[in-house]
């Protein structure tokens, strides 16, 4: 850092790469700084529930070797298998378990840090509770490398839950399910996987898979409850009259670990089946709050059709955090430019319903001329300005964030 | 000193009825819950919405008058305490809590509502608010949101910045922004939100806030286990976590506490024990039941003396009502009371108390701890007299001393009660220099004229380190 800082040169940190806004792409060259030799386990501390780690270490490893232990690590992104949690740190990784469990930064007690200055400082600490000075450690998970880098986690960890039951409700339409959801969540429980398909992506994958979705249906739920075995049993079944009662076309409950696993693989290849379809595809995470998923997912239809282009959504329908995502190819420049202002109005439909351009996968470069749309011009200032305080020379990941212009706003109605 | 012309256009803005300067005024926010910090402040104000707030502030930039938001003043390390003078922010005129979205499950509020009231109204409904701060019956949200408060269901449910999803903030400058929203996830730019909570009023002032709510647990039950030793207790609690039990509440008191306790109380506490621990689990009935069983039994096996699960709420009220007193009973026995909140990871709890009692008989000062078992958030508490500057300084020198061992023990000099001006010039101690200067870097950039809440959280000096 303090080469190149008297060098001048950008530093871009990167784990996997898996970043789906040009987060990590070194889009001003410069330095791009690698964790595969930091990559060890440091300690599991079972009695104050605490896993310190490298930034390289991968999200999975950290699963299979806490649930070894009867612990739990819930933050678990799609890229979990190639993901680093170095990288996690630095998006505020979110996933399938964030509406039961939370996300990367409720799990993070500790920080180890490289400031761009060279300085190395430690935040935090396995304390529940620390109200020491101003929060950094908050401000540092999610900054995308800008800040700073993290060179070693102290990471919460829980006790691993005892049993899991999974379940499929297909519906006619995207309401029933959408009612079903807030429904569930009225009655006082909190699945810990409550995951959704539009009706492209179910043709998608039933056209790819054969696993035998009914591709007349608007919407799927799958669901998914953990904890002790009587509470997750009542939960199911509570939650299955709830799916009935709302109007769901078939149920299915796996009886068994396999059964499940093919519940759940539907919606676990989505994203591959999606792929499969065209050269290019655009996966963004606009995210609204709970209450308007179902208008949500209407209004990206209307705006795909507006734009001529095809956009299926799938996504986490407990937390609000939708998929859209574009089947397209990146050299058809004419599609491309429609794409861009298709995925534009759907940010900010997802802004003007109380939402945001970005759940979980970060602004990056990619997102950076939207951030305006939800933060606003002096949201913008004051982060600019913590920036500045952190990193007055912007040698760390330069052009992420903070784009040189906002995007002029679009105007949107009927929302 | 502050001029006519600052107080009429102050007047202007919030009409002359919400601006005090009299003498009876500036007495009654001079001080807060710490001792020996009093400063009059030279004005309060009672702003009514948002608009008024960032006038003031734009007022009080211009003039650089320090501006010090305060929510009922309970505050234990003089974080509210007006010890630069300048403006007095109160928001008792922005006490409603303005929406309830059961969909959403979100409570959006002003920070005048003071907690209690917004556990009971969101609890009504079968929702919750968990964040539940001793101070709860007078404190107001907007304190809790700026201090960061815990509680008692820290260890289980977290504290306040786990369920603050979005604010509205007055920024020192005067400009009003909006940060976050009734989203589970957000990754939209830097996380305002949580740098903003517990920045103690030192980066803004927080105008309005929409608060995270769960689904009220189903059903609690109490328990109470005495210990003949603090070490057993100690073990009971790591023990209950190794069986992956996360109680609601696991509390404890030490023997100068059970003693105060019962003399105040006289709930029948043996006063001969040296620890007494009150264990609470909520959720549904049966795994309630299963884990307060499982609890009992670990308790016996680690040599509890005597174990009493409550079987009636009016029971449980009970065996709670000893650990509530405790900060009372002890503010009986000497004319000043000085409560700290030294925090260590959870296993070295025993060792901490042990230290915490050494440290007293050396510098020969009456100090009892109670606190959070379960999350190692300790409240060892100094009964002394504030006018005996022989005494004081002693206490001072064994507060010194806490401090360091709590960081030895990979703690922290605070965990829930803030940095305020009492403990700014230890802060270097748990965050270093170098944590320091980039926090310093961050106050300068939201407040370049320092106004908002000067003198607190960055001491002039840092104290110098002791070693034990």
């Amino acid at each position: 850092m303090k080469l190149c800082q008297k060098h001048g040169l950008p530093i871009v940190p990167r784990g996997s790469g898996t970043n789906l806004a040009a987060g990590t792409t070194p889009s001003q060259g410069g330095v791009v700084l690698i964790f595969r030799n930091m990559n060890d386990i440091v300690e599991l501390d079972e009695e104050n529930l605490a896993l310190t780690v490298q930034p390289g270490v991968l999200t999975e490893e950290i699963h299979q070797y806490v649930e070894e232990q009867g612990l739990f690590y819930p933050p678990d992104p799609s890229s979990g298998k190639i993901s680093t949690i170095g990288g996690n740190i630095s998006e505020n990784s979110g996933g399938l378990r964030g509406l039961k469990y939370g996300v990367t930064k409720d799990y993070i007690l500790a920080l180890e840090v490289v400031l761009p200055n060279g300085d190395i400082v430690r935040t935090g600490g396995k304390l529940a509770k620390d109200v020491a000075g101003y929060d950094l450690k908050s401000l540092l998970v999610g900054s995308e490398g800008t800040l700073g880098i993290v060179t070693e986690a102290t990471l919460k960890l829980i006790p691993k839950p005892f049993y899991k039951e999974t379940m499929l409700a297909v519906y006619e339409s995207l309401e029933d399910a959408a009612e079903t959801v807030s429904a569930i969540l009225a009655n006082r429980i909190i699945p810990a996987t409550l995951e959704f398909m539009d009706q492209g992506t179910i043709q998608v994958v039933e056209g790819y898979k054969q696993i035998g979705l009914p591709t007349d249906c608007e919407a799927i739920l799958l669901i998914e409850q953990d904890g002790p075995k009587e509470i997750v049993e009542q939960d199911i079944e509570k939650m299955y009259s709830i799916c009935k009662e709302y109007g769901a076309l078939s149920l299915s409950k796996a009886v068994t670990e396999q059964e499940a696993e093919e519940l759940t693989r539907a919606r676990k290849d989505a994203l591959s089946c999606l792929a499969y379809l065209s050269p290019t595809t655009i996966l963004e995470d606009a995210t609204v709050p709970r209450s308007k998923i179902a208008p949500m997912v209407r209004e990206i239809k209307k705006v795909a059709d507006k734009y001529d282009v095809r956009i299926h959504t799938f996504g986490h329908a407990g937390d609000g955090n939708l998929h859209p995502t574009c089947a397209t190819d990146a050299r058809d420049k004419e599609e491309m430019a429609r794409v861009e202002e298709a995925f534009a109005e759907i940010f900010q439909i997802a802004v003007d319903m109380g939402g945001t351009i970005t759940g979980e996968h970060g602004v990056g470069e990619m997102k950076a001329p939207y951030l305006e749309w939800k933060v606003g011009e002096l949201g913008i200032e004051i982060m600019k300005a913590i920036k500045q305080a952190i990193d007055p020379n912007n040698i760390m990941n330069p052009g992420k964030v903070f784009a040189k212009s906002t995007k002029k706003r679009v105007v949107v109605s009927n929302v | 000193m502050i001029s006519d012309s600052f107080l009429n256009r102050l007047k202007d803005i919030l009409g002359p009825s919400h601006v005090d300067h009299s003498e009876a005024g500036l007495l009654t926010y001079a001080y807060d819950a710490t001792p020996n910090f009093q400063s009059k402040p030279d004005v309060v104000v009672m702003p009514g919405n948002t608009e008024e707030v960032s006038k003031i502030v734009k007022l009080c930039l211009e003039h650089e008058v320090p501006i010090v938001p305060r929510g009922s003043g309970t505050n234990l390390a003089a974080g509210t305490a007006p010890t630069q003078g300048g403006l007095v922010l109160l928001f008792n005129r922005m006490d409603q809590i303005l929406e309830i979205d059961k969909e959403n499950l979100t409570a959006t509020v002003q920070p005048g509502v003071i907690t209690q009231t917004i556990c009971e109204t969101v609890e009504s409904q079968g929702l919750f608010y968990p964040p539940d701060p001793s101070s709860m019956k007078i404190s107001t949200i907007g304190g809790n949101i700026n201090e960061n408060s815990g509680g008692l269901r820290g260890l289980k449910y977290g504290v306040t910045k786990d369920y603050i999803l979005g604010l509205e903030v007055v920024l020192p400058n005067g400009d009003i922004i909006q940060t976050g929203g009734k989203l589970a996830k957000d990754v939209a730019g830097y996380d305002i939100t949580k740098l903003l909570v517990g920045s103690e009023g030192t980066l803004g002032i927080v105008t309005e806030a929409i608060l995270k709510l769960i689904p009220k647990p189903e059903h609690k039950q109490t328990l109470l286990a005495v210990y003949q030793s603090m070490d057993q207790a100690a073990e009971t609690v790591s023990s209950i976590i190794a069986q992956k039990i996360t109680p609601a509440t696991l509390e404890f008191m030490d023997q100068p506490t059970i003693g105060a306790v019962e003399e105040y109380a006289h709930i029948g506490l043996p006063t001969e024990a040296e620890a007494v621990l009150l264990i609470e689990q909520d959720g549904p009935q049966a795994i309630v039941e299963n884990d307060i069983e499982q609890i009992a039994d670990i308790c016996e096996k680690h040599g509890a003396l005597e174990v009493t699960i409550a079987e009636t709420e009016q029971e449980a009220n009970q065996l709670r009502e000893g650990r509530r007193a405790a900060l009372s009973a002890i503010a009986r026995l000497s004319p000043t009371t000085i409560l700290e909140d030294a925090t260590v990871p959870r296993s070295e709890i025993a060792r901490m108390v042990q230290a915490i009692n050494q440290i007293a008989e050396k510098y020969n000062v009456g100090i009892a701890t109670f606190g959070h078992a379960g999350d190692g958030n300790l409240h060892p508490t100094c009964m002394t007299d504030a006018r005996d500057e022989d005494e004081m300084e002693r206490v001072e020198k064994a507060f010194e001393e806490i401090f360091a061992h709590a960081i030895e023990c990979g703690g922290t000099i605070t965990g829930e009660h803030g940095v305020g001006e009492m403990k700014s010039p230890y802060l270097a101690w748990k965050v270093g220099e170098r944590g320091l200067e980039a926090m310093k870097n961050i106050k300068t950039a939201f407040d370049p004229h320092n106004i908002m809440n000067p003198g607190k959280m960055f001491a002039k000096d840092t104290k110098k380190r002791i070693t034990i």
